[in-house]
C-alpha cells in the first residue's frame, strides 16, 4: 500500500482502522479516481473511434498503443490519423500536433504555481499527464482545498491515461472486424467527434469568427489545391484571423 | 509491427506534445502573457480541428453534406455517442437513397 504510506489522510485512517481496505476507501487516490469515472467512461467512445480509425489508416495494432501512450493527446491524435498516409508527412503531422497542443502552453503556465513546490521529476510527471480533463480537474480541487493533493491528482491523471491508452488499443483490435467502414456511412463518425470536440470548446459567435475563417480557407483550398496544402493554410489563416480580431482596444 | 517511419512521426509528435506541456511551466510561469496572445491560444486548436474536416463540407455529394448539417446540429445539442449514431445513420441512409 504504497500510496496509504504516501498519502498523509489515509495514513490517518488508517491508524484508526486496522483494514488497509477502509484506507485506501478513504484515501486521496481513490477520491482521485471517483472523481475522474464519469469522464473515464466519456473517453471510451472517442477511444474507440480513434483506435478504430488509425487501424483503417494502416496503423499496426502496436502502434495505436505507441502513439497514444506516447503522446497523449486526443485531439492532435485524431487530427494525425486523419492526416496520416504511408507514408505519413511527418512535417506536417508535428506541426498540427503542435497547432492543436499548443494550448497545453497556457495549461502549463497556470498550473505552475500548483506543482512549483515538487521535486523536478514529479513535476515533469504530472505536466506529461495533464490533459484538458485533468488539468480542469486538479485546477478545481486546488481551488478547493488550498493545494493541489497529489495523491488525488496523480490518480486521476493516470486513470485517465490508462482508460485512453487500453481503449484506443481496444479499438484497433475492433477496426478491422467492422470492416470497410466507408460503407453505411461509419466514415461520418470521424466529422462527428471533430464537431462535439468543436461543440465543447465553443465560447460564443465571437470567439468563433476564426474558425470560420479556417473553414473557409481550407475549404478553397481544398478544392482548388491538391495535397494537403488545405492544412496549413487553414490553420494559419484562422490562427492568423485570431490574432488580428483580438487586437487591444 | 511497427514501422521505421510511423514510428519517427510518432515520437516527433510526442516530443512535440510534450514540449507544449513544459513549455508554458517552465518559461511562461513568471510572465504575464497578453490577453491578445491568450485568446489566439485559446483559438487556435479550434481552428485545426475545423480545418481537418473542412474537405468533408466541399465533397460535392448532396447525401454527405445534408449528414453533415445534420450531424452538426446533432453535435451542439448531444454529446458523443448519441451525435456518432445520427451521424452514421443519417449518412448510411441519405447515400443509399441518392
Amino acid at each position: 500500500m504504497e500510496t496509504a504510506t504516501k498519502d498523509p489522510d489515509a495514513s490517518e485512517v488508517a491508524a484508526k482502522s486496522p483494514s488497509l481496505r477502509f484506507a485506501w476507501r478513504g484515501s486521496e487516490s481513490w477520491r482521485g479516481l471517483k472523481a475522474a469515472l464519469p469522464m473515464m467512461l466519456g473517453f471510451i467512445p472517442f477511444a474507440l473511434v480513434l483506435g478504430s480509425q488509425a487501424a483503417q489508416k494502416g496503423f499496426s495494432v502496436a502502434e495505436v498503443p505507441l502513439m497514444t501512450g506516447l503522446n497523449f493527446g486526443g485531439g492532435s491524435e485524431f487530427a494525425a490519423v486523419q492526416l496520416w498516409t504511408s507514408p505519413p508527412h511527418l512535417l506536417l503531422i508535428v506541426a498540427i500536433t503542435f497547432l492543436v497542443n499548443s494550448r497545453h502552453l497556457l495549461m502549463g503556465a497556470a498550473f505552475a504555481p500548483l506543482i512549483r513546490h515538487l521535486p523536478r521529476r514529479q513535476a515533469f510527471t504530472a505536466l506529461f499527464v495533464m490533459c484538458d480533463e485533468s488539468w480542469a480537474l486538479g485546477l478545481a480541487d486546488a481551488r478547493r482545498t488550498g493545494r493541489l493533493s497529489m495523491p488525488y491528482y496523480f490518480a486521476m491523471a493516470f486513470g485517465f491515461y490508462i482508460c485512453w491508452v487500453v481503449f484506443t488499443t481496444v479499438g484497433a483490435l475492433a477496426g478491422p472486424i467492422l470492416g470497410d467502414v466507408t460503407r453505411f456511412g461509419f466514415d461520418m463518425a470521424f466529422p462527428a467527434v471533430f464537431l462535439v470536440m468543436l461543440a465543447g470548446m465553443w465560447k460564443g459567435p465571437a470567439a468563433a469568427r476564426p474558425w470560420l475563417v479556417s473553414l473557409v480557407v481550407a475549404a478553397l483550398t481544398y478544392v482548388f489545391i491538391p495535397g494537403a496544402w488545405y492544412v496549413p493554410a487553414g490553420a494559419l489563416s484562422g490562427v492568423l484571423a485570431a490574432f488580428v480580431l483580438a487586437r487591444p482596444a | 509491427m511497427i514501422d521505421p517511419l510511423n514510428l519517427a512521426t510518432i515520437l516527433a509528435m510526442a516530443i512535440v506534445t510534450y514540449l507544449t506541456r513544459v513549455g508554458g511551466y517552465l518559461f511562461l510561469r513568471n510572465r504575464t502573457l497578453s490577453p491578445r496572445l491568450t485568446t489566439v491560444l485559446e483559438s487556435a486548436p479550434g481552428c485545426v480541428l475545423i480545418t481537418i474536416i473542412a474537405p468533408q463540407f466541399v465533397s460535392g455529394h448532396p447525401a454527405d453534406l445534408i449528414a453533415l448539417v445534420i450531424t452538426t446540429i446533432a453535435a451542439t445539442r448531444l454529446s458523443l455517442l448519441p451525435t456518432v449514431l445520427v451521424a452514421i445513420v443519417s449518412a448510411g441512409i441519405l447515400r443509399n437513397l441518392g
